[in-house]
């Protein structure tokens, strides 16, 4: 695919993509005409992020700056779905491809339209498609309910598992946490992550998952490396996501991360659960206690 | 039934793009009429236009314009914008201002939006040449949204967040108009509490030339004196774009929020000449009625109006059919008119709201502008009161004629305050 795109450009056709260009930040300009002119792909998020940028408006662009990849699209960016197309339709005109619509519906991070469109470019595989979970079937896939749940929604893939909660302020534990000063608890926290990783157990099938997990079947083992860095607060909605470590039945572990917005919450090294596949004998219970997710 | 009460303005218009500059420029009959770029190749004979100052948007890409600092549009709300999109973003702000509202007074199930426009013929043309060159997939995603007619109301209704009832109508140089008419009817019925009236047009190169090919546009290359309603050698409109916006209001809404209220709008007539496509009547028989039921409509005798400003596009056969109508509805008496189209130039779909506002303007403040550029009257228009200087006696009662192609004719009535 790279190999097509190589060429000696016309300067009609620099001319064009300049103009097209015109209002995206010089090194992006400069990097599109370097990938059209050599096929080197490293250049390619450059021009990404470059489009990206100039559809935002002024107020939101510094976001891109640090950690751009995890931020999403619609909320972060305040992108909407034609913006989007804008930005799609900019790329097919410079980089010389083309996109099919339905290929962007799973698109929701920065990450997400850096990594297709480099997929595209070199003729890889694209990534698996993320499976959306809503809150009814978060419900039924785990052990967990109300007042106790810390998800409502979550999105899963091989490779990493994410997930919203918005702090409500009438949970029962900020009454006493603290007294008047409702601050949403660390510990808390640790477990909305752990939830999340039980949520990827049970819904993920793998090489390390070759069965269906258990869900009565996973509990927490131990954690490590946890930094908090923000408090949250009622109305503050948490974006949190887990990425597996290490899954050898019957141990998997996670690192996790807690984003409010576009500033970072909470950090752990390691999450550490026990599992069991559906229909094994009652091995875990005695091996690992401690309490369910 | 509830009264409706005019309560803001707002102008982006060949004459001035905000209040004060219009009231002086309608007021002294300075025109807003100049060479305009878009016409100075050799295949238009027509060179004059009422240009529209200070707005740069002659690219087909939103993000080329410029504008007043005094406004700020978003990218999100501009590429969804035709030229006459941001006259009538920037016309509606200064309305609201005008009008005092608050966004909760903006943005509420009792205010609603109708508009006017014509579209924008320019963008349109762009996009489908974009699509024809590049592929139906490379077509702009706000191409739809920036050029059709509705684009005001899209636009307005979805940026200005309106809850009420919205719509556009579209009847040519009576659109507004109509507008205006159904506005009234929506408060006077009950079921809209504020409405916001929006005309507009692009006012450019192809809204405009066009219509040189029926010969309707003055070929003058003087700008003192091309567009002369009511003059016996007045040969074609000269076009303009801009936008203007009015607030009609439940007056006792409007009292109680202690709203200034410029004039009273107490009725309106229509009526079509079932005649031709593009020629009007040459009795005027169709404006005629829309006047009597204007008049009917308002419960008000035709003898207590007191000023009328003309459709009157300075065109040899539109003036003439108006002549007729005026004579054979004000049978003997003798209401002052006048045309401002000899000011501003004949804003098609804008037409009717941009003089029903300059003829608000007048009962505000108590004059009644001139019809300007008249050296030689009409013989046939002998015998009507045809103002050719500004009179400073306000008006109790005026009205504002409108008529587009198909022979559709609007009347307008207000009232002094």
């Amino acid at each position: 695919m790279a190999d097509s795109t190589v060429k000696n450009l016309t300067p009609e056709e620099e001319e064009l993509i300049k103009d097209s260009l015109k209002r995206c930040s010089p090194e992006s300009i400069e990097a599109a005409l370097s990938y059209r002119r050599t096929g080197n792909t490293d250049l390619i998020p450059v021009v990404i992020l470059g489009i990206i940028e100039r559809f935002l408006e002024p107020d939101i662009r510094p976001r891109l700056k640090n950690g751009a990849d995890e931020l999403r699209i619609f909320e972060d960016l305040g992108v909407d779905s034609l913006t989007l197309v804008e930005v799609i339709m900019l790329v097919e005109e410079t980089l010389d491809i083309s996109i099919d619509n339905n290929e962007l519906r799973d698109l929701r991070t920065v990450g997400d339209v850096k990594i297709f469109i480099d997929c595209k470019l070199k003729g890889l595989p694209l990534p698996e498609k993320a499976l959306h979970i809503p809150i009814e079937e978060i419900y039924q896939d785990l052990p967990h309910g109300p007042p106790f749940l810390f998800l409502q929604d979550a999105t899963l893939r091989q490779s990493e598992a994410r997930g919203t909660y918005r702090i409500a302020g009438d949970e029962f534990f900020l009454e006493g946490h603290f007294k008047g000063n409702p601050v949403f608890p660390a510990s808390i926290m640790l477990e909305a992550l752990g939830q999340l990783a039980v949520l990827y157990l049970v819904k993920t099938k793998s090489e390390s998952l070759p069965k269906q997990v258990d869900k009565d079947k996973v509990f927490f083992s131990s954690c490590d490396g946890i930094r908090c860095t923000r408090f949250c607060k009622p109305g503050d909605k948490l974006t949190l996501s887990i990425k597996p470590k290490r899954i050898r039945h019957p141990l998997a572990s996670f690192e996790g991360h807690i984003m409010a917005g576009t500033e970072k919450v909470a950090f752990a090294e390691e999450i550490s659960l026990i599992f069991d596949f559906c229909g094994e004998a009652e091995s875990v219970a005695q091996e690992g206690p401690g309490s369910a997710g | 039934m509830p009264q409706v009460a005019i309560t803001g303005l707002g102008f982006v218009t060949s004459i001035g793009n905000e209040q004060v500059t219009v009231l002086d420029n309608l007021r002294e009959l300075r025109h807003g009429i100049d060479y305009f770029p878009d016409f100075a190749g050799a295949d238009s004979p027509v060179k004059l236009a009422g240009t529209v100052k200070d707005f740069s948007v002659n690219s087909c890409d939103p993000e080329d314009w410029t504008y007043p600092d005094a406004y700020r549009v978003r990218r999100e709300v501009l590429r969804g914008l035709a030229p006459h999109g941001l006259f009538a973003y920037c016309a509606m702000q200064q309305a609201i201002e005008d009008a005092g509202l608050s966004e909760e007074e903006v943005s509420n199930l009792d205010t609603g939006i109708f508009t006017a426009s014509a579209g924008s013929a320019k963008m349109l043309h762009s996009h489908l040449e974009r699509m024809n060159r590049h592929g139906v997939n490379r077509c702009s995603p706000l191409g739809i949204v920036n050029s059709i007619v509705g684009t005001l109301t899209f636009n307005l209704a979805s940026a200005y967040h309106i809850k009420g009832a919205s719509a556009g109508f579209v009847s040519a140089c009576a659109s507004s108009g109509h507008a205006l008419g159904y506005a009234w009817d929506e408060i006077t019925l009950g079921r809209q509490k504020r409405m916001f009236v929006v005309g507009g047009e692009d006012g450019n190169r192809e809204s405009i030339l066009p219509f040189a090919g029926m010969r309707a546009l003055s070929q003058c290359k003087d700008p003192e004196i091309a567009s002369r309603p009511f003059d016996k050698d007045r040969d074609g409109f000269v076009g303009t774009g801009g936008s203007v916006v009015m607030v009609l209001e439940d007056e006792e809404l409007a009292r109680k929020r202690g709203a200034t209220i410029y004039a009273r709008m107490v009725g309106w007539g229509q009526a079509s000449d079932g005649y031709n496509v593009a020629i009007s009547h040459p009795d005027g028989d169709g404006l005629a009625n829309a006047m009597r039921r204007a008049a009917a409509c308002a419960k008000v005798s035709l003898k207590d109006i007191n000023y009328i400003n003309a459709h009157a596009p300075s065109t040899p056969i539109g003036d003439l059919s108006e002549i007729r109508a005026l004579k054979q509805t004000f049978n003997g008496d003798r209401p002052a008119i006048s045309s401002t189209k000899a000011l501003t130039g004949h804003g098609l779909s804008l037409a009717s709201i941009m003089e029903a506002a300059f003829t608000v303007l007048g009962l505000r403040h108590n004059f009644m502008p001139g019809s300007a550029h008249i050296m030689s009257l009409d013989p046939e228009a002998t015998g009507l009161r045809i103002i050719k200087e500004t009179e400073d006696k306000g008006p109790a009662l005026a009205m504002s004629n409108s008529s587009g192609f198909g022979g559709a004719n609007v009347s307008l009535i207000f009232q002094h305050i």
